[in-house]
């Protein structure tokens, strides 16, 4: 009945480590349907940074096949999965990764410059994501005059300003202190519930779990348990 | 692609870094001005080694009877018709004279000594040395004039003074040597180049009258600009069919190869003071590159291509070399108007006068030089970007959330 955003099937991930092979996934099958919001938990060293950066395009698998939004990425040259991300895919790092010589308004607008947004809508959907988001206050200043919250937001709000059809998060309130991470939590669950917007987050915290409408958890590079929650 | 944007992250990164590039702007600002000043130097040097070089006898261009460059006398000679004017246009005639050269033997009671016998037309002369070489004594005065004019070491050498008398013999048209008696009239001051030993002057009509002959051995071509020599001496073959018409490289080939090394002088000079610079572009580029791992790699991960990424480094290069390069050239052009007066070489005036410059080197700015630097560096800002934009492209977007 729903939409599906992602399709993975069948991915391995092999590394090499001191030519020891380290298998970080080991035949992972998962569906992913827009509206989800998807927490992927489990051990450190489970895959799931591996599996995150494999949907985002960021990283080829070894077997398996990915399908985002219809697109097999496979198919893909490495500048047109570049394109893929910069148009389809939000991402949010746990460390905040913004640029630090432009304001938090600049860094939001830098991602749309790069899609070649023409400069008023540019600002005018800055600005409208700044506002939901409770930044506008602070737009003008640079990453390192931002709280660590107030950052990973920014992040947050460069991530959904090109209302991507996935929104990848990896342990994005690691760094920051929980009642931060509740304020965060709450947002996403806003854009997913308001919006609709699909949104796969690695995590070990399990506050963040009690927000998810999907729990999956990987051991081994395998999924062990996907569990969804009645939605109310 | 957006360049705006671009350029506001380079010129933001290039802020970042406040100290360590100023110091790369003072380095490439105080070798551009280095090279600039120097550059208007050089022009200098060559202005004036042309100058010399066409103002001692030899002009931009000459005419001579076929063979006398080989064998310099007066049966090697032309006539010109009453009233001879070359055709040369106004605006590029600065001069022009017509003379007798031929090798004699001149004594006085103690010395004897081979020497080049000129005769002249002094009103014509206003195209050589002669017009403005200090004189103790008098110049000639006209073409009949029947005195000598001897250079100050020739007259040393001679053990002789102004108003005394001495014997030239040289042959005339008809083969057989004449002898006859001159006055020296004045001694002319060369600032002991060569010249002042080969040179003895005397009248033209008087010479050609002790050589029984109507005829002269060269015409001497002064031009206002050395770039229409070309033109001109296209002009002169045509006029002078059966002549040998030559310019001033070919009559002094060791000038015009000094002339030439003075060329090659500015972009060894350039190459020299530019090239260790340009290693602290690459080194300072390949660090601002290594800095920002996790920021490039986190651009790369959000979508920003290749192209991109490259242009970044290239621009963040090309801003740095532009600023220290205006300033730069700013810092030359100020060194330049400090010299606008010349510069006094008479402490070395030993060195300079032998290789035949004066004592007094006026700075020459050339705005094709300024422009040359600056299009140069500009070219090398952009050769020291293409390491640092290749290690920028090689890094991963992974790169950017390991740590
Ligand atoms: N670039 C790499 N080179 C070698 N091994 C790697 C690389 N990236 C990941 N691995 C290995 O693959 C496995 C899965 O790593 P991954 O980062 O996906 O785990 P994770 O679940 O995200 O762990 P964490 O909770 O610590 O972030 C681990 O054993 C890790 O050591
Ligand atoms: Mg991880």
């Amino acid at each position: 009945m729903s939409e599906v955003v992602v399709e993975c099937t069948g991915l391995t991930r092999t590394y090499d480590q001191d030519s020891v092979p380290v298998y970080a996934l080991r035949g992972v099958d998962v569906s992913i349907m827009k509206g989800d919001f998807v927490s992927l938990s489990g051990p450190s060293g489970s895959g799931k940074s591996t599996l995150l950066n494999i949907i985002g395009g960021l990283d080829r698998p070894d077997g398996g096949e990915v399908v985002v939004s219809g697109t097999r990425l496979s198919t893909l040259s490495d500048s047109a999965l570049a394109e893929l991300r910069l148009h389809k895919i939000g991402f949010v790092f746990q460390a905040f990764n913004l640029i630090p010589v432009l304001s938090a308004h600049e860094n939001v607008e830098f991602i749309l410059q790069l899609q070649g947004v023409g400069s008023a809508l540019r600002r005018a959907r800055s600005t409208a994501v700044l506002d939901s988001l409770g930044l506008s206050q602070m737009s003008h200043r640079r990453p390192g005059e931002l709280s660590g919250g107030q950052q990973q937001r920014v992040a947050i709000a460069r991530a959904i300003v090109t209302n991507p059809a996935l929104l990848l998060a990896d342990e994005p309130t690691a760094n920051i202190d929980s009642a931060t991470t509740e304020e965060l939590l709450s947002l996403l669950q806003k854009l997913n519930r308001e919006q609709g917007m699909t949104i796969v987050t690695a995590t070990h915290d399990p506050m963040v779990m009690s927000y998810t409408t999907r729990k999956i958890k990987l051991h081994d590079g395998m999924i062990e348990e996907d569990e969804s929650a009645v939605v109310v | 692609m957006n360049i705006k944007l671009l350029y506001q992250l380079s010129v933001r990164n290039i802020f970042r870094h406040k100290r360590r590039n100023i110091m790369l702007f003072a380095a490439i600002a105080v070798a551009v001005a280095g090279v600039s000043s120097m550059n208007t130097l050089i022009r200098g040097f060559q202005a004036d080694m042309l100058d010399s070089a066409v103002s001692n006898l030899t002009g931009h261009l000459k005419v001579y009877a076929p063979g006398y460059r080989d064998d310099p006398s007066i049966e090697r000679s032309f006539r010109l018709e009453d009233g001879f004017q070359p055709d040369i246009p106004a605006d590029k005639l600065l001069g022009w004279a017509p003379r007798i050269r031929v090798p004699a033997v001149i004594m006085s009671e103690r010395e004897t000594r081979g020497v080049q016998l000129v005769g002249v037309n002094p009103e014509a002369e206003s195209i050589s040395f002669l017009a403005d070489v200090p004189i103790d004594g008098e110049g000639l005065s006209a073409t009949q004039d029947d005195r000598i004019l001897v250079g100050a070491e020739l007259a040393r050498q001679l053990e002789t003074k102004v108003g005394r008398r001495l014997v030239i013999i040289t042959q005339g048209a008809d083969g057989l040597n004449r002898e006859r008696g001159f006055r020296i009239a004045g001694i002319y001051d060369a600032q002991g180049t060569g010249l002042e030993k080969i040179y003895v002057f005397t009248g033209l009509a008087r010479l050609q009258q002790m050589l029984d002959s109507d005829a002269i051995t060269e015409i001497s071509v002064r031009l206002k600009e050395e770039p229409q020599k070309a033109s001109v001496k296209q002009l002169l073959i045509e006029t002078f069919a059966n002549m040998e018409v030559m310019d001033w490289q070919e009559l002094e080939p060791q000038v015009a190869a000094m002339y030439l090394f003075a060329d090659g002088a500015i972009y060894i000079w350039f190459i020299l003071m530019m090239s260790a610079l340009t290693f602290g572009l690459v080194n300072t580029l390949v660090a601002t590159v290594m800095e920002r791992v996790k920021e490039l790699g986190m651009l790369r991960a959000l979508g920003m291509r290749n192209r991109m990424v490259i242009s970044q480094v290239v621009l963040e290069s090309t801003i740095i070399m532009s600023v220290g390069v205006v300033v730069g050239l700013l810092g030359g052009y100020l060194i330049y108007l400090s010299m606008s007066d010349g510069i006094d070489l008479s402490s070395f005036s030993a060195g300079v006068e032998m290789v035949g410059m004066s004592t007094h080197l006026q700075p020459v700015l050339l705005v094709d030089d300024f422009v040359l630097v600056a299009s140069m560096s500009l070219g090398l800002g952009f050769l020291a970007s293409v390491y640092p934009a290749w290690r920028a492209v090689k890094i991963k977007p992974l790169d950017a959330m390991r740590h």
